[in-house]
């Protein structure tokens, strides 16, 4: 949806006022129409002029950096560089420095990263050969003639996880920045690359453990491609995926990232949340209640620190949750807590639930 | 805080700001220049909600605005006369869709609608996976696309433009680990998404009624979603677009919308909801994404909308707003216009498919 950026325009030539550009016809936009919202800019009707004669030269590159330099949101200009690009044959890679240079500018531009896309999948592997050459390269679906990058390219896809990491640096839940991250390790499908992304989310969590992109990114990288190898495998990389969440848990249990990280790779693996509840429990009560708890120091379930807020509203919903298969009077007990004391925005949601669990309940006289 | 101590929704100034950036915009929103017709939309919506249409804007100044955006359909090479456009002025699908609810808006009599252009459009605009281009061989694709192409098969009452169960298949990829929708199949769950996804799996043809189960959605999925739209109600009342984000007044729609559609409206807690709103209002006019922020039309019209959705019974009556369709996110009569003027055949007599 539109973003709205509020910083003024730059000082632009005035391409009127330049020699090299009085054999083009500036097309104006507004004739004889009372249009919504006008924003009058002179660099487009120039634009304008160039894709009627189909020019593709360098001074178009020149005039498309000033548009999208103004407006990083005009898709036509971005589009037509990106042929122009192709079609003069130019460096690719000085490209790439251009856009390093703008991304923190206008990050939150999706054409910013598209145009990006488009650059490395043209570097690093040729278009699909079609009639009009213009079916967008960077489809993902493997029955396209997309070709696999070459080995060399190990090094390009290190130095765009390095630049990218450096744009979250600036703003670290951007979503585009996050979903071209994900893109990239996609076309490169390299193993190694893959594997460093592991300690690349420990160190932002390790920044601020409430970064929901960086949970999300995490289970994209365990478990959203799809490539986990045999059932040893799978049992392993739920342990440690379980021990991580729990660890970060024990840090800050009221953080809903790791809690719905929790939830998200038990129903994912098929693990049934009763597993988890000795080491929920600790949380579902207060310091005092815990008094009377020994203290058994379990690495397996690492119990909530002394300066955590207690009781975990999710850690609640969580006990309730394995309650209400086979024990659904104790679910309701909960759910009434947390409606009544401990969570009264969703008052309505916790009430809803107790409705729909009792639905389920056989009537006993 | 009951509803009775909140503040006025200051509906004279929230019209005024509207008015205003429909007249002009100031240099510093070049960014928003490719969505001109998006934030006409906005200020259509937000004075179609608040009664002033007619009240605010001349028949003249009416007449001028529809015939700007019929000049913006493009006929080529989609449509069926040749005009003097490039590839690279083709339409757009989200500005399509939002060029439709605008025109409804004015109430527009729709004779010069292409239709058959736009079903090839659309066409021209799926891609494999399902999912939408914003136009053919270019743009980005993610689930506002498909959502838009949704929504104007259904006003023009005509599929043959979409294949309907791969556009499913790639709104089902969307769903993360969370329960909401991100943008692509590989995106965090986002708020604007979520609704674009369900407002997409609940137009689409097989559905007939908004109150039964919906094939494409299972009981699982739909548990989930719904415990992670509720979590985004902040302390204040407002909701984020993402675990842990701020509150910011559009995601109440994108949220508070996608609850509606799920049937489970009624678990927002709405004097909250409201007095967050009602913080976010501009002392000039507009409303902003959180209170002291700057507004803009975007936010005002879906803070707007929101409000429309979900109704507070002992709230001041400035409060008042009419009833919203939230499929298509019009007013109902304005969807009732759409129903009677933009399909090509329409039935005289109540459609039994009442979305």
């Amino acid at each position: 949806m539109p973003d709205i950026a509020g910083d003024g325009p730059e000082e632009q030539p005035l391409f009127s006022e330049r020699p090299d550009w009085t054999d083009v016809t500036p097309v104006p936009q507004y004739e004889g129409y009372n249009p919504i919202a006008p924003i009058f800019y002179t660099p487009q009707y120039y634009f304008r002029g160039i894709v009627k004669t189909n020019e593709k030269s360098e001074r178009v590159l020149e005039l498309t950096e000033a548009i999208i330099r103004l407006n990083p949101a005009h898709y036509s200009a971005w589009q037509y560089r990106y042929h122009t690009l192709l079609a003069i044959k130019a460096p690719l890679d000085a490209e790439l420095k251009l856009m390093d240079s703008l991304a923190v500018q206008f990050l939150k531009t999706y054409q910013v990263w598209h145009h990006r896309r488009l650059i490395l999948t043209a570097i690093y592997s040729p278009p699909p050969s079609n009639a009009s050459g213009l079916n967008d390269p960077t489809a993902t679906t493997s029955s396209s003639a997309k070709s696999k990058p070459s080995p060399e390219s190990q090094a390009a896809a290190r130095t765009e996880l390095a630049f990218i990491t450096r744009v979250l640096m600036v703003d670290a839940k951007n979503y585009h920045t996050w979903s071209y991250r994900q893109w990239l390790l996609a076309f490169f499908d390299d193993v190694h690359l893959w594997e460093g992304e592991l300690g690349f989310v420990e160190r932002l969590l390790e920044e601020d453990v409430r970064n929901n992109s960086a949970w999300h990114h995490r289970f994209f990288v365990v478990f959203g491609r799809g490539q986990l190898q045999g059932e040893e495998d799978r049992v392993a990389v739920l342990k440690r995926e379980l021990s991580y969440t729990k660890d970060q848990i024990a840090l800050a249990p009221n953080n809903a990232s790791a809690w719905n990280y929790l939830r998200g790779i038990l129903e994912r693996t098929g693990t049934s949340f009763s597993n988890l509840r000795s080491f929920v429990e600790p949380y579902t009560k207060t310091h005092e209640d815990r008094l009377g708890d020994e203290e058994i120091l379990d690495l397996e379930n690492p119990a909530p620190s002394a300066e955590a807020e207690l009781p975990c509203v999710a850690a609640l919903e969580f006990l309730a949750d394995i309650y209400e298969k086979d024990a659904v009077s104790k679910s309701v007990e909960i759910w009434k807590r947390l409606a009544n004391e401990l969570d009264t925005m969703r008052k309505k949601y916790w009430e809803y639930r107790i409705k729909e669990a009792l639905k389920d309940v056989p009537v006993q006289s | 805080m009951s509803g009775s101590e909140l503040p006025k929704l200051a509906r004279v100034a929230h019209a005024g700001h509207c008015n205003r950036c429909l007249s002009a915009l100031p240099s510093s929103h070049i960014q928003i220049d490719a969505s001109r017709l998006a934030i006409g939309f906005y200020c259509f919506g937000t004075l179609d909600l608040l009664g002033s249409i007619y009240e605010k804007t001349k028949e003249i100044e009416r007449e001028g605005w529809r015939e700007w955006l019929w000049h913006q359909q493009t006929n080529r090479p989609y449509g069926t006369d040749p005009e003097e456009y490039s590839e690279y002025d083709t339409p757009h699908l989200i500005m399509t869709y939002t060029a439709i609810l605008s025109l409804a808006i004015l109430r527009d009599d729709f004779e010069q609608l292409d239709r058959n252009g736009i079903v090839r459009f659309l066409q021209a605009c799926q891609r494999e996976d399902g999912s939408f281009t914003s136009f053919p061989n270019g743009g980005e694709s993610d689930l506002r696309q498909v959502y838009c192409a949704f929504a104007i098969s259904s006003m023009l009452d005509d599929w043959s433009g979409v294949d309907v169960d791969r556009a499913v298949s790639f709104i089902q990829q969307c769903s993360s680990h969370e329960g909401g929708y991100g943008q692509q199949p590989t995106g965090e769950a986002l708020g604007g998404t979520t609704y674009c996804a369900l407002a997409s799996l609940y137009l689409a043809p097989s559905v007939s009624d908004l109150h039964a189960p919906n094939p494409h959605v299972t009981t699982d999925e739909r548990r989930r979603t719904i415990r992670w739209l509720l979590q985004n109600q902040a302390s204040s009342g407002g909701f984020s677009g993402r675990t842990n984000k701020d509150a910011d007044a559009c995601y109440c729609f994108w949220c508070g919308a996608s609850l509606h559609i799920l049937g489970v409206g009624d678990l927002v807690d709405r004097t909250a909801f409201l007095s967050y709103l009602a913080s976010c209002q501009f002392k000039f006019g507009g409303i902003g994404k959180a209170p002291e922020d700057r507004p803009d039309p975007y936010h005002t019209y879906l803070s707007l909308a929101a409000l429309a959705l979900f109704p507070l019974e002992d709230a001041d009556p400035s409060w008042k707003l009419p009833r919203l369709n939230a499929l298509w996110n019009t007013t109902e009569d304005t969807a009732d216009w759409i129903r009677q003027h933009v399909p090509l055949y329409t039935v005289k007599a109540q459609s039994p498919v009442r979305k």
